[in-house]
C-alpha cells in the first residue's frame, strides 16, 4: 500500500524555490502540495487521489428546495411511525417468541432493483487503477457482481500494489438518519448461497466503530468459490472471523460481537488479472447448535511475564 | 490484566465507596465517587474490545457529568448556606441539582438511557460490579440528605418503575434486561426514600443480593441472550431449576425474598396517604414481572424444538467458584420469613 504522501513532500520553502528556478521537477503533476490530505485517526472525509478537488462550499452543494424538504419530512416521519409501531409488536418489529424460536434469518435477498441500491461497489479505479466492477440483477433475480480485475498499479510513483474489487452493503439508517444495526446475537453462522467462478473472495463484516475510533476495523474470512453451474451453500461460523485494520491482520484478536453489525462486504484481490463474476442468491444467518467454538484463534499474551 | 493491577483497581473501588460512606464533608464524598468511577474504567476496558471501549466511554461521560453537577450543587450549597456538611443541605436549588446528579449516577429514569448500553458492552463479571457495588456510594449520599424534594423523588421513582418495566419488555439481551430491572428497582428505592430511608436501604440490599445471584448464574451458564438460556439446562440443571425462582424473586412475588421490600414500601406509601402512588408502582411492577417470567419460561419451563438431544455439551467442572452463588441464591429465596426481624432491626 502507498505510504502517506505528506511524509514524502519536501518542505514548502524548497518547493517554492523549485518552482521559481524551474529546476528538475521533483513533483509529479498529480500531487497538489499543501492540499494533500493527511491520514488521521478521526473519522474525517478522505479525498481519494485522482478525484477532483472540492471547490464548492458545503452549502453550495446542498439542495434547499421545498419539495426535497417535504419529501424528507415525510420519509423520516414514516420511518419514525414504523419504529414506534414496531416496538408494540416486539424487538425489531418481530414478536419475542419469533426471536426465541428462529434459527435462520435471511438478511439480504436480491429480488428487486431497490435491493441493489443497498449495496455499493468499488474498485481500485478510485486510486488510479484499471479494474472494473459492476453490479446488476442477475437472470433469476440474484445479485450479479462482475467485472475485470487488473493488478497493474497506478502510475503515480508511489502505489506498489493494486488490483481489487469490492462490494459492500450500505449503512442502514433509521428515522432522522440514525444508524441502524443488525442484531445477530441469536445466531452463530453466516450462511451464503453463491455461485462463483473459482476465485477466492474475502468476506468482511463491519461493526459499530464510532466509539472505538477505529473506523477501518473489519472482521474478515475467506470465501472459496467453486465455480461451475451449481450453487454453493457456504456456512461460515462467526467465530472464524478475524480482526483486520485496513486490510492488515491484527495481533490483538478478539471475537466478533454480533449485536451491532453494520455492513457486510465481499472483496476480490487475488492478483489474477481477468474477468470475474460472483452471483449471490441470498445472505443469511443461522444458528448451528453443534458449533460451540467461541473464537477460532489463539488469544495469546503478547508480552508474557517471564 | 495482571493480578496486581486488578487487585489495585478493586481495592480502589472499595476505598472509593468507603470514603463516601465515611465522609461528612461534600468534597470528600465527591472524591470517593470519583475514585470509584476512575477505578472501574480500566476494569471495564481491560479486554480492549470495541464494545467494551464504547461502554467505558459512555460510562465515563455520564459519570463525569454527574460528578461535575454534584460538585456544582455542593459548591452552590456551600455558597448559599455557608457550610459543607452533607446532612445540612437545606437550600432547595442545590438539593434538586444534587438529587438529579445522583439520579444520573445510578441510572434513574429519565436519566437512565446510558445504563443498558453500558451494561451490554461489558462482560458479566464487570457488569455485576457496575450493577451492585457502584450503586452503594450514591445511595449512601441520597439517604443522608434531608428530603427537600419530595415531588421530585416521587416523579423519579414512578418514572423509573414505569420505564424499567416497559423498556425491558422489548429486549432479548440479558444484560439489557438486567439494566432495565436495575432501573425499576432503583425506582422503588427512591419512592420511599423520603419516608423511610431504612426501607430504601433494605430494598437496596435485597436488590444487591438478587442481582448478584442472577449475574453469577448467567456467568456460570455463559448466557448473554434469551436463546442461550434455553440450553442452560444442559450445563447446570440444578441451577436451571432454581433460576426461575430467583427471577420471580426479582419480580417481587411472594413467598420469595423479593416480595419483602415491595410489600413494606407499599405499606409505607399507604400510611403516608399515597395510595395512588402505591397503586401505580404496583401496576408497573407487573411489567417487570412479565419479562422475568419470560426468562423463566425460556430457561426452565419450555423445551426448545431443536434441542440437540444427541449432543449436549460436556459438563465439565466449572472454573467459577459456586459458593457465593449458593449463598446468594439461598438468601434470594428464603429471607421472607425473617421480615419481622429485619423490620425490627431497621426501626430500632
Amino acid at each position: 500500500m502507498s505510504l502517506p504522501r505528506i511524509t514524502r513532500l519536501p518542505p514548502v520553502r524548497l518547493l517554492s524555490s523549485i518552482y521559481h528556478h524551474h529546476c528538475q521537477q521533483l513533483l509529479l503533476p498529480s500531487i497538489t502540495p499543501l492540499t494533500v490530505p493527511r491520514r488521521t485517526v478521526v473519522q474525517n472525509e478522505y479525498r481519494r487521489p485522482g478525484q477532483p478537488k472540492e471547490d464548492k462550499w458545503p452549502w453550495q452543494k446542498m439542495n434547499f428546495g421545498l419539495s426535497k424538504g417535504l419529501e424528507g419530512i415525510k420519509k423520516h416521519f414514516t420511518l419514525m411511525k414504523k419504529e414506534f409501531s414496531d416496538t408494540w409488536v416486539g424487538p425489531e418489529g418481530k414478536p419475542v417468541l419469533e426471536h426465541m424460536l428462529e434459527q435462520n434469518r435471511v438478511v439480504c435477498e436480491f429480488r428487486n432493483p431497490e435491493d441493489l441500491e443497498q449495496w455499493t461497489v468499488s474498485s481500485d479505479r478510485e486510486i488510479g487503477g484499471q479494474s472494473e466492477v459492476y453490479l446488476k440483477l442477475g437472470k433469476y433475480n440474484t445479485c450479479f457482481l462482475y467485472g475485470t480485475l487488473c493488478s497493474a498499479p497506478p502510475k503515480d510513483g508511489e502505489t506498489r500494489y493494486s488490483g481489487y474489487c469490492t462490494m459492500r452493503s450500505k449503512q442502514q439508517l433509521s428515522s432522522l438518519d440514525r444508524k441502524k444495526h443488525y442484531d445477530w446475537t441469536s445466531f452463530n453462522t453466516l450462511h451464503l448461497r453463491v455461485r462463483g467462478d473459482g476465485r477466492p473472495w474475502m468476506i468482511s463484516i463491519g461493526t459499530e466503530t464510532y466509539f472505538s475510533h477505529q473506523k477501518d476495523d473489519l472482521y474478515c474470512y475467506f470465501l472459496y468459490t467453486r465455480g461451475g453451474p451449481y450453487w454453493q451453500d457456504v456456512k461460515i461460523p462467526f467465530s472464524k472471523f478475524f480482526l483486520t485494520h485496513r486490510g492488515r491482520i491484527q495481533d490483538d484478536q478478539h471475537p466478533l460481537w454480533l449485536d451491532k453489525v453494520n455492513t457486510v462486504g465481499f472483496t476480490l484481490g487475488d492478483k489474477a488479472d481477468g474477468p470475474f463474476q460472483l452471483e449471490i442468491d441470498y445472505i443469511g444467518v443461522c444458528k448451528d447448535y453443534a458449533h460451540t467454538e467461541e473464537f477460532a484463534y489463539e488469544l495469546y499474551k503478547r508480552n508474557p511475564e517471564v | 490484566m495482571s493480578p496486581m493491577l486488578s487487585s489495585t483497581l478493586l481495592f480502589a473501588l472499595g476505598i472509593g465507596t468507603t470514603i463516601t460512606f465515611a465522609s461528612s464533608h461534600w468534597f470528600l464524598a465527591w472524591m470517593g465517587l470519583e475514585i470509584n468511577t476512575l477505578a472501574i474504567l480500566p476494569l471495564m476496558a481491560q479486554y480492549h474490545h470495541p464494545r467494551a471501549v464504547e461502554a467505558t466511554l459512555k460510562y465515563f461521560l455520564t459519570q463525569a457529568t454527574a460528578a461535575s453537577t454534584l460538585l456544582f450543587a455542593t459548591t452552590t450549597n456551600a455558597w448559599l448556606t455557608g457550610q459543607w456538611d452533607i446532612q445540612h443541605m437545606t437550600h432547595p436549588l442545590p438539593a434538586t441539582l444534587f438529587t438529579l446528579a445522583l439520579a444520573l449516577k445510578v441510572g434513574l429514569a429519565p436519566l437512565h438511557i446510558w445504563l443498558p448500553e453500558v451494561l451490554q458492552g461489558l462482560d458479566l463479571g464487570t457488569g455485576l460490579i457496575m450493577s451492585t457495588w457502584q450503586k452503594l456510594a450514591p445511595f449512601a449520599l441520597l439517604i443522608q440528605i434531608y428530603p427537600a424534594n419530595s415531588t421530585l423523588l416521587i416523579i423519579l421513582g414512578l418514572a423509573s418503575t414505569l420505564v424499567g418495566g416497559w423498556g425491558g419488555l422489548n429486549q432479548t439481551q440479558l444484560r439489557k434486561i438486567l439494566a432495565y430491572s436495575s432501573v425499576a428497582h432503583l425506582g422503588w428505592m427512591v419512592l420511599v426514600l423520603q419516608f423511610s430511608p431504612a426501607l430504601t436501604l433494605l430494598t437496596l440490599l435485597m436488590y444487591l443480593i438478587m442481582t448478584f445471584s442472577t449475574f453469577l448464574a448467567f456467568k456460570l451458564t455463559n448466557a448473554t441472550n434469551i436463546n442461550a438460556l434455553a440450553t442452560a439446562w444442559t450445563k447446570a440443571p440444578a441451577l436451571t431449576a432454581l433460576m426461575p425462582l430467583v427471577l420471580l424473586s426479582l419480580g417481587g412475588l411472594p413467598p420469595l425474598s423479593g416480595f419483602m421490600p415491595k410489600w413494606l414500601i407499599l405499606q409505607e406509601l399507604s400510611k403516608q396517604d399515597l395510595a395512588l402512588t402505591a397503586t401505580l408502582a404496583a401496576l408497573t411492577a407487573l411489567l417487570s414481572l412479565y419479562f422475568y417470567l419470560r426468562l423463566s419460561y425460556a430457561m426452565a419451563l419450555t423445551m426448545f424444538p431443536n434441542t440437540p438431544t444427541g449432543t449436549p455439551p460436556w459438563r465439565f467442572q466449572s472454573s467459577q467458584v459456586t459458593f457465593p452463588l449458593a449463598i446468594s441464591v439461598t438468601a434470594t429465596l428464603m429471607l421472607l420469613p425473617l421480615t419481622p426481624t429485619i423490620t425490627a432491626l431497621l426501626t430500632s
